[in-house]
């Protein structure tokens, strides 16, 4: 159980988190889905003790980590995986991580066999790649055996087998028991992945709640309407309390109106149709949406959907 | 494809006592012997501290006939067997100052502060294992420098100057003048050797830790031992005089210095103990100053 009690940070005039409560259950994994530089990491960095939060407080198993007597065997993390001395070695990085917590040397070794490094276990990391270092990381978290694991964005640089691998990882600890919380920027992996979300933006909480809640509550049905009468439909949809946007190559994506109305709606206006097709809006565009005035460093592609 | 069950390495039972200072010195320990840089750094303490002993004494004992009265004067057989030191204070300085820098470089301080909620532990073992190690490799390389350099003298037809000689017994000796350990003040020299290295090794790490850049921390650490000394050099001739027996530098000088022969130095340095404990103050404050931002900042 991870317990985050209005917690806010700043970092000089940026805050990076903003009054924000949530909470995550042992047993399933839980998704912490945001767009890059929404407070993820910083509230992650909050949960280990490695940063101190302005105001509020967040707790591991109802302790705040400054509380636990052998940290690496309550609460294990994946922070940042190329965070390593390039020099020493996978064995070594591991061991000296294992002996502030008395952990034994043969579960150094268990742990290198779990995530399938054994074999370059005695490599510098310096030569590893982000895949590998991305590896090295969930075997830390998984060192001291704890019942509360967080990993950030664990899935990048692995390749398909290994993102796959990740999942099914990631799931077999929430079926142990362990809370399992998973940072992430991609709602589809975390559709995959995460039974509970926790989502933010801009540091403040958009929703927590279960992945198939958060996604029919949130997809909204869209029309793509095709005609030679676009301007003169356009008008009458609107008239019929429908949402409208043009799309750059003559389309219509209407909101608000089922597909048979808008049919019929064309019908009553006289206008022929060349296309007429429901759309679900994708769970990156939802969650796109969701997060549109919230994310700092915008793209110059607009999404259209929903609007 | 891996699925995870229960793990078969069973874990001891952690519901008594806490992750503390004795685990935490065990993973400094592999930390530190795990990394290149420590096994380069100490082979270049004992290599400098030892060859420079031989070549300087074995340059010295050539010229001894040709040496002036002022060169013969100052001539002090335990501080010239002790050259490499004044490299080797670098040395230990980056060694030090990277057992820390180097983690905040690359970002594992993170991974060293979540495996133990109380941060004050990790900068005591820190300073234990690198303070320990510098130490005695420090003080075997101060004794083989020792003895390795009077060999070097008596080679080149060094003989002890008799119980109660005076400078000018020195000056006018015919033979280059060696030491015993047992003289007066030598073992105390050669001893407190490790210990000015020691003290700067605890300086640089503490710095370390204040700064959190390699770069910074070395500049910070040469600038004291190097600029600092300058700088007092310029001042005013009797602000330089009050201030410059507490520079670090001219403390690591008194504490080497064998003052049964002092001569240069009468009156411009501290006694060796003092310089010890002044010294040690020195590397108090930056530790306390250390040990509060540690504790206080996000890492």
């Amino acid at each position: 159980m991870i317990t985050a009690s209005r917690v806010t940070k700043t970092y000089g005039r940026t805050r990076a988190v903003d009054d924000l409560s949530f909470d995550v259950r042992p047993g399933v994994v839980t998704g912490f889905l945001g767009p890059n530089g929404s407070g993820k990491s910083t509230t992650m960095r909050m949960v280990m003790g490695l940063d101190r939060p302005d105001s509020g407080v967040v707790t591991i198993d109802g302790r705040r980590f400054g509380d636990l007597r052998w940290p690496l065997r309550e609460v294990g993390a994946l922070l940042e995986a190329k965070a390593l001395h390039p020099g020493r070695t996978a064995y070594d990085h591991l061991l000296a991580m294992a002996q502030t917590n008395a952990v034994p040397k043969a579960r150094v070794v268990e742990v290198l066999g779990l995530v399938g490094l054994e074999s370059v276990a005695r490599r510098r990391v310096g030569k590893y790649s982000l895949g590998m270092s991305q590896r090295l990381g969930i075997a830390s978290a998984l060192l001291g055996d704890p019942g509360v694991l967080l990993f950030d964005e664990p899935v990048n640089g692995l390749d398909p087998e290994g993102i796959l691998w990740v999942r099914t990882l990631l799931q077999g600890l929430a079926g142990e028991g362990r809370t399992v919380f998973v940072s992430s920027h991609l709602m589809s992996e975390m559709a995959l992945t995460a039974t509970d979300l926790v989502v933010i933006g801009r540091g403040r909480l958009i929703a927590q709640t279960s992945v198939d809640d958060f996604i029919a509550s949130n997809t909204v049905s869209t029309v793509l309407v095709r005609s030679p009468g676009a301007g003169e439909l356009a008008v009458s949809l609107r008239a019929a309390g429908g949402g409208v946007v043009v799309r750059d190559d003559g389309g219509l994506l209407v909101t608000g109106l089922e597909v048979a109305r808008v049919g019929d709606l064309a019908h009553a206006a006289g206008v022929a149709l060349h296309e007429l097709s429901p759309l679900q809006a994708s769970l990156e565009e939802v969650f796109m949406e969701l997060t549109s005035d919230m994310v700092d460093y915008h793209g110059h592609a607009p999404v259209e959907v929903g609007t | 494809m891996t699925t995870v069950s229960v793990p078969p390495v069973a874990l001891p039972a952690f519901d008594r006592g806490r992750a503390g200072l004795v685990q935490q010195v065990r993973s400094e320990w592999t930390k530190l012997r795990s990394v290149r840089s420590t096994w380069i750094s100490l082979a270049v303490i004992v290599v400098a501290g030892v060859g420079l002993s031989a070549l300087v004494s074995s340059v010295e004992g050539g010229r001894w006939a040709q040496l002036g009265f002022a060169d013969r004067a100052q001539f002090d057989p335990v501080r010239f067997s002790q050259t490499g030191e004044f490299l080797s204070q670098f040395v230990v300085g980056v060694l030090g100052a990277l057992v820390v820098t180097s983690e905040y470089g690359t970002g594992s301080i993170r991974t060293t502060l979540s495996t133990t909620s109380r941060r004050t532990t990790v900068l005591a073992a820190k300073l234990i294992v690198i303070g320990a190690v510098v130490f005695v490799v420090s003080e075997v390389t101060a004794f083989a420098s020792f003895f390795v350099g009077q060999a070097v003298l008596l080679a080149h037809g060094g003989r002890a100057l008799p119980a109660g000689s005076t400078i000018l017994d020195q000056i006018h000796s015919t033979s280059i003048p060696v030491v015993s350990i047992t003289d007066a003040g030598a073992l105390r020299a050669v001893f407190l050797c490790g210990v000015y290295l020691l003290l700067l090794t605890l300086l640089a790490c503490a710095i370390g830790f204040v700064l959190r850049h390699t770069a910074g921390a070395i500049s910070a650490f040469v600038g004291i031992l190097l600029v600092l000394p300058l700088i007092v050099q310029i001042l005013p001739t009797s602000l330089t005089h009050s201030f410059e027996k507490f520079l670090p530098s001219n403390l690591g000088l008194a504490m080497i210095v064998v003052t049964s022969r002092k001569t240069d130095f009468a009156g411009v340095l501290l006694t060796p103990w003092a310089a010890v404990g002044l010294l040690s103050l020195y590397a108090v404050v930056v530790i306390v100053l250390a040990a509060w931002l540690l504790v206080r900042r996000d890492a």
